[in-house]
């Protein structure tokens, strides 16, 4: 893929989330002219990058979204959830191309029907312009307000309301004066006249039949204006202009334009009438392609029109009004015009950088502590040997050790994101999820800005997706049943997220009917999930939590929302698999709230070293519950196994020397005491019996590579100081 | 009359020029080369007035007297 795709990808990509955002916001504040415009400038951009690349396909998809933006954003429609969806189809549709773009380097072959497709089911064939006529059978343009506006800068910050008023063309003989009367709207700003249609030659015209459009800007309300209007024969249409959208049209001219129109100016008002019609031509045309060239083209249209009048007398008045105007509305905003000499303070500097290169940093950092803590080693082997460098060596490996930590913060930073990048996809989710069931939630959200690694950040959305899958379905219960128990109709989805110290806390929460805990017993008895014994005794918190339990649900019918056969346990499964943990609280009839705590970062480890069989390990720190020393007869064997009894729970106990390698014999057996670690994983306890407890350490883990990849029960490796090597241990495999 | 043709052809609109005065004021500009129109004595003219003069975009000697025609209209007319 050459850098010209890629770049449009990854523009295309935030284009899109871009305007996911905006969409969703406008549809529960349809008013936010900023959000507006938002959404629009992000379709508009998408639409250049793929005319760019010459994705026709994806500029068409898009172009038919922007059609209906446009409307929205002139002020004619609101953005209801109907049109939301559409556009909102519009960008799954880029979405998908663009993962093909990204996978095969190449526009995909099924572009063109998959764009009428998209556009056909958007509905935005019909084009808008046909939905919206006027009496008189015209289309009304869609961006009047707009040309308006930019046609009569002077009075943008003013004006508070437009009107377009096109009367019936028998008006005169109703006694009608339509000029008259918009002329007298309260507070006018300015009036514009144009006829409907092309005027005819004058022997053929009629004049008692009204060809005009009128329109007008005015400093007076809607309803006051809709007030005067009112009686009137035709379509008249009068829509609220904000500040916002009004000083949005167009900034100050930039500089060099001015001084170009400045010396059309001067080239028109020279007393000597020599070459005039020349100087008139060549003034006009320059002053009109300098506007084409800004995008001000309703003022390079005016422009031509003043030259269209000829190049005589007449045409160069009009002319130099024209270009005189254009310089005196641009000097209305003296404020903006003294601006673009500085630049902003405090401008956000980003610079994407390839998640590949910060890994290789990171692999770098993790040597680079390898190489301080065998420095540390060194120092220490040199103060016992009385060495006379010893104290220098250990006063240097302090200061590495002080860089190292903060080249190791900064590190972990560049991988740091919001979780916003995972929750903003939820308010879309929910939408639909709710909308296909037939249920009404809504979702709040708080600590979007809590930050956690790229790797958690990657691996939340399908968890939490699956958890909000279920709070919808079979927590939250039907409309009636809500309304029934006295809760409110809409049910709420809370997803929040906290850091505290090393961890990252993220909970969803349902104000739903809670887990029915006599039914999962029922279900875990029914699956075998757990022993008929132990669910009589079973602490009602431990019961809820055997939905985590493989092979568990409690759905009574596969929907398709929830039923797609990733159970909690998965959920469980991907949550600890970076170090985390996930838990489930409920109350009957309040409601569900599901827990995850997971690491800040994935790139340092807590464990705790170990010693086996000449071996050193190291145990993840999360996963340790306590450190025991029972006497060898407190081990008793169950047929092969050998289980301990420890707070009144039963646990088995592997040998890690023989587990690992299982022809040597571990010491450990013939002591008068073992030393066992105890761990959790997934609920379930295991004792692992060691030869010697070691300190604890953060590390950096290396992932087995080569040969050794596919040994199970290993987490990864990293070097100790002295050279050897530890391995940290995955619990959770080496339980199967 | 409030429009009328001078002897030397040139088209005048004065007072309030109502609808009525539209045609008269389309068959005047047919029939003069000049396509002259003086309004600076003209105070009001009616929308079909103003349709006839933007159609036909004489050229119009003014300013007008009436305020209405001076502020909102003649900037219009000239442009067209």
């Amino acid at each position: 893929m050459n850098d010209f795709l890629r770049q449009f990808l990854i523009e295309s990509r935030e284009l899109v989330a871009q305007a996911t955002d905006g969409l969703l916001l406008l549809e529960q504040s349809p008013a936010n002219a900023e959000c507006i415009d938002s959404v629009f400038r992000a379709f508009h951009t998408l639409k250049g990058g793929a005319g760019i690349v010459e994705f026709a396909a994806m500029e068409r998809v898009v172009h038919s979204a922007e059609e209906r933006l446009v409307q929205v954003r002139s002020g004619k429609r609101t953005l209801d959830p109907g049109l939301a969806g559409e556009c909102l189809a519009c960008l799954d549709q880029v979405s998908a191309w663009l993962d093909i773009l990204e996978r095969t380097g190449a526009l995909p072959a099924d572009r063109d029907p998959k764009a009428d497709m998209a556009i056909d089911a958007a509905g935005i064939l019909d084009s808008p312009a046909d939905e919206i006529r006027s009496a008189a059978g015209m289309p009304v343009p869609q961006n009047w307000t707009a040309s308006l506006l930019s046609r009569n800068s002077s009075v943008r910050g003013t004006a508070v309301s437009a009107i377009r008023f096109v009367p019936d063309r028998d008006c005169f003989y109703q006694g009608e004066d339509p000029v008259a009367r918009m002329s007298a709207l309260p507070r006018l700003l300015a009036l514009d006249l144009e006829p409907v249609s092309a005027w005819p030659p004058l022997s053929d015209l009629d004049p008692y039949s009204c060809n005009l459009i009128l329109t007008a800007l005015t400093g007076s309300s809607v309803n006051d204006v809709s007030a005067h209007m009112q009686g009137h024969s035709g379509d008249c249409e009068v829509i609220a202009v904000s500040a916002a959208a009004a000083s949005r049209m167009e900034g100050p001219l930039p500089r060099n334009v001015c001084k170009i129109l400045e010396e059309q100016l001067a080239l028109l008002d020279v007393e000597k009438v020599q070459h005039l019609p020349g100087r008139i031509a060549s003034a006009g045309i320059t002053a009109a392609n300098t506007m084409q060239y800004c995008g001000r083209h309703d003022h390079a249209e005016a422009l031509k029109r003043a030259l269209g009048s000829g190049v005589g007398e007449h045409a160069r008045v009009s002319l130099r009004d024209a270009i005189m105007r254009l310089l005196a509305s641009d000097s209305a905003a003296p404020a903006q015009k003294a601006e673009p000499s500085q630049p902003p303070e405090t401008i956000t500097r980003t610079l994407r950088v390839d998640a590949g290169r910060i890994d290789s940093l990171v692999r770098l950092t993790g040597e680079l502590t390898i190489a301080k803590n065998a420095m540390g080693h060194t120092a220490k082997l040199a103060q016992a040997n009385g060495d006379s460098v010893a104290g220098l060596l250990k006063e240097q490996h302090g200061a590495l050790e002080r860089l190292i930590a903060q080249l190791q913060g900064s590190v972990i930073g560049m991988r740091v994101l919001p979780l916003r990048s995972v929750f903003q996809r939820f308010p879309r989710v929910l939408r639909e999820m709710a909308s296909s069931l037939g249920k009404a939630a809504k979702l709040e959200i708080e600590g979007e800005d809590t930050e956690a690694d790229k790797t958690i950040i990657e691996m939340l959305f399908e968890p939490l997706l699956h958890i909000v899958r279920n709070a919808i379905d079979h927590g939250v219960e039907d409309a009636n049943e809500r309304l029934k128990r006295g809760k409110p109709r809409v049910a709420t989805i809370q997803l929040r997220a906290a850091r505290e110290a090393n961890q990252v806390l993220i909970e969803v929460a349902d104000d739903g009917g809670g887990i029915d805990v006599e039914r999962v017993r029922e279900v875990a008895r029914s699956r075998g999930v757990a022993m008929e014994t132990d669910l009589r005794t079973m602490a009602e918190a431990d019961v809820i939590d055997l939905v985590f339990a493989p092979g568990f649900s409690t759905a009574t019918k596969v929907t398709e929302i929830s039923g797609r056969g990733v159970g909690m346990d998965a959920v469980r499964k991907a949550v600890e698999k970076v170090g985390g943990r996930v838990s489930i609280a409920s109350r009957a009839g309040q409601g569900t709230t599901v827990s995850f705590s997971l690491p800040f970062s994935v790139l340092m480890t807590q464990v705790m070293t170990v010693e086996a069989g000449g071996q050193a390990f190291g145990i993840p720190a999360d996963a340790i519950v306590e450190t025991v020393r029972v006497a060898s007869e407190g081990i008793s064997g169950v047929g092969d196994a050998r289980v301990i009894v420890h707070r009144n729970r039963t646990i088995p106990v592997l040998e890690l020397g023989t587990v690992l390698d299982g022809s040597q014999k571990s010491r450990a057996r013939e002591e008068t005491h073992a030393t066992v670690v105890i761990a959790a994983v997934a609920g379930q306890w295991v004792g692992i019996q060691v030869d010697r407890p070691g300190e604890r350490m953060e590390v950096i883990l290396k992932p087995l590579e080569g040969l050794l990849s596919g040994t199970s029960g290993i987490a990864g490796t990293t070097l100790l100081g002295d050279g050897r090597i530890l391995l940290v241990l995955d619990i959770g495999e080496l339980l199967q | 009359m409030t429009v009328r043709l001078t002897t030397q052809g040139e088209i005048v609109l004065e007072g309030t020029c109502s609808s009525g005065d539209a045609e008269i004021l389309l068959q005047h500009i047919i029939a003069t080369p000049a396509r002259q129109v003086d309004w600076r004595a003209c105070e009001f003219a009616h929308t079909a007035v103003i349709q006839v003069l933007m159609a036909a975009n004489p050229k119009l000697l003014g300013p007008p007297a009436g305020s209405c025609l001076r502020d909102w209209l003649s900037p219009i007319l000239e442009l067209s």
